[in-house]
């Protein structure tokens, strides 16, 4: 019998800052045949574990690529992710997954692709926008808007630039409130709807980022013609188990660790739940 | 198919079984403590065994699924790195003279942890379990199995179910490591006389009709939960009188909620699995601060969604109740199963 609450065990081997308050960690299994069996998809998620402080979830940052270690992208923002911020390069953590559904791709070829990022919520979409890039033929226009509450808050940069030097790829970004050397757009991320060229009939639309910043786009698409099949988003819960187990994620009757955490709005919508 | 079968014993000779049965397993049964109660618990002896008694305070959920569960452990050895060991239980366990509702109970559970993934913790105290229950011929005040669909008899389940019969107990077989158990008592048991297993029959019926005045209204309650049509006023005033003690949950046979927390010195450590409750305001609390179900009144409407709604019943073949009443001597707020499925029935406080 397998033992779904195991992890392996994972070194850091490299940390990069994204942020004042947020670092990418890339992880290297520790027995390479792990790794091999670590087949995933974007908008999957691990549960990372800190011996001794506690496990918390992730989604998978990076594609996977030729190399051999993912990525997860954490703010500091509580017990495992601040001492997941005091380590360094060379130390070993727990991880189990990788967990969840994960976003649809086969199913969404020869659509027009649009993601909108908020914040930390780009992370989870990043994965999916590099493979949609890899295929960039099987794709119609592919339109990536991202926003941030101000210029340092904003994650990938490297990333950034690469899209925006994309002569096929539509890329805006936004910040809330900008600095003095902030010449791009201001505003929230839905300000940007105007000024890109969307189909609404012809697109699928992936959304990420803090739950109110959800709502607001959420309703910015279906207003401009969206479907409710076609906007899909992954939703937040302290999963714990990640395996449907420990119920804590339960929205209504849906695991949102293993039924989701991708849902498209029409099947949020229908997910019985207070708060 | 074969009927199946069914011995007889003698009392006295029952008081022998148990013994051989001590040696062989741990054996844990009804057994009173210090000021009368009754709790299923380890007996050492025969006569440790309350076989006269009416329910225990505790189902038999902690001692397959403990209050506290070492789950794995782990070692930072030098150049070796970060070595993980999961710990399981193989303990042979017999649960003996076990309610029918507890033993219900013991069956949720299973529904539960066997879903993909399995829960190997569970599953390996299980495959080391052996269930003997034992049938009720006298309602408590609490209970109320026969609308749960959990007793006072059970047809399937056990592995092997006793019905005390005057003089003696009746014993069916429900499964082949029963009938083992019985081949294993050398002489133990007889065959049960044709007469013997129509009493039983006959005192089956004449419990259930004295059974049934213990109601909980599980179908109409059902019906309103599984399509939100509980006023919010009614989940509002059911959250006003829950003091979050967990309570409700820890007594359940059929709650499972659980965290894990890590406990580490000097390079080595161990996680363990705690038992959680839905109704505690941290429950869904997440780093950030954002917490979607702060409200007590959300907790309290997540809580009976699980456990009456049509999309859980279907999932786990029946609601997440026993009838055992525990909630109801649990529960100072009177939030127990049957005044809310009464409550939610009548849609108003």
């Amino acid at each position: 019998m397998e033992n779904a609450y195991l992890p392996d065990v994972v070194e850091i081997a490299a940390i990069r800052d994204e942020t004042y308050d947020t670092k990418t960690f890339g992880l290297r299994f520790v027995e390479p045949a792990r790794w091999e069996a670590f087949q995933y998809r974007p908008g999957q998620f691990v549960e990372v574990s800190l011996f001794g402080v506690g496990e918390a979830p992730f989604c998978l940052a990076s594609a996977r690529d030729g190399a051999d270690t993912f990525e997860i992208t954490v703010r500091g923002t509580g017990s495992v992710t601040d001492a997941l911020h005091n380590l360094e390069v060379g130390a070993q953590l727990g991880v189990r997954g990788p967990l969840g559904n994960g976003f649809p791709f086969d199913e969404v070829k020869r659509r027009d692709i649009l993601f909108v990022g908020g914040g930390i919520g780009l992370p989870p979409l990043r994965p999916l926008i590099w493979q949609v890039l890899n295929s960039r033929g099987e794709f119609g226009k592919v339109t990536v808007l991202y926003g941030a509450r101000a210029p340092a808050d904003l994650v990938y940069k490297d990333d950034l630039e690469r899209w925006r030097a994309r002569d096929d790829v539509e890329f805006m970004v936004t910040v809330d409130v900008g600095d003095e050397s902030w010449t791009d757009n201001v505003g929230v991320v839905g300000t940007l709807f105007p000024k890109a060229d969307i189909e609404p009939q012809a697109t699928v639309a992936f959304v990420c980022g803090p739950p109110i910043m959800i709502r607001f786009v959420v309703r910015d698409l279906l207003s401009m013609g969206l479907a409710e099949e076609d906007i899909y988003t992954t939703l937040e819960r302290h999963m714990r188990c990640g395996v449907g187990k420990c119920n804590h994620c339960l929205i209504g009757d849906k695991y949102v660790c293993k039924d989701g955490p991708v849902f498209s709005y029409r099947q949020m919508k229908t997910m019985m739940d207070p708060g | 198919m074969s009927q199946p079968a069914a011995y007889v014993i003698t009392r006295p000779r029952l008081a022998e079984w148990v013994g051989k049965l001590i040696g062989r397993a741990q054996v844990i049964a009804p057994r009173r403590a210090q000021g009368g109660d009754v709790a299923y618990d380890i007996v050492e002896t025969p006569d440790q065994v309350a076989w006269d008694y009416s329910t225990s305070i505790n189902p038999l959920k902690r001692f397959l699924f403990p209050q506290g569960d070492e789950l794995l452990r782990w070692q930072r050895a030098g150049d070796d790195g970060l070595q993980l060991e999961p710990t399981y239980d193989e303990t042979d366990r017999i649960f003996l003279a076990v309610r029918s509702c507890d033993l219900s109970g013991v069956l949720f559970l299973d529904r539960v942890f066997s879903r993909e993934p399995e829960d190997v913790y569970y599953m390996t105290r299980r495959q080391h379990s052996t269930l003997i229950s034992l049938t009720c011929s006298e309602p408590v005040e609490d209970c109320f199995c026969v609308c749960a669909d959990a007793g006072p008899f059970l047809e399937t389940g056990f592995d092997l179910q006793l019905t005390a019969l005057s003089d003696d107990y009746l014993v069916e077989v429900g499964t082949e490591k029963g009938q083992e158990l019985i081949n294993q008592a050398e002489g133990l048991f007889a065959p049960a006389p044709d007469e013997l297993i129509q009493a039983r029959r006959d005192l089956e019926k004449e419990v259930e009709a004295r059974f049934a005045e213990h109601k909980s209204y599980f179908a109409a309650a059902l019906r309103k939960v599984t399509f939100d049509r509980v006023p919010d006023e009614l989940w509002e005033e059911m959250a006003d009188r829950c003091l979050e003690c967990g309570g409700c949950s820890f007594v359940c046979p059929t709650c499972t909620c659980f965290l894990t927390a890590d406990w580490q010195s000097e390079g080595e450590g161990h996680r363990d699995r705690l038992w959680d409750s839905c109704l505690y305001s941290c429950y869904t609390l997440e780093a950030s601060g954002h917490n979607p179900r702060a409200q007590r009144r959300d907790r309290v409407k997540a809580r009976f969604f699980h456990k009456l709604s049509y999309q859980f019943a279907k999932e786990l073949e029946t609601h997440g109740c026993v009838g055992c009443g525990r909630c109801i001597a649990t529960c100072l707020g009177s939030n127990d199963m049957p005044t809310v499925t009464a409550r939610i029935r009548r849609g108003a406080i």
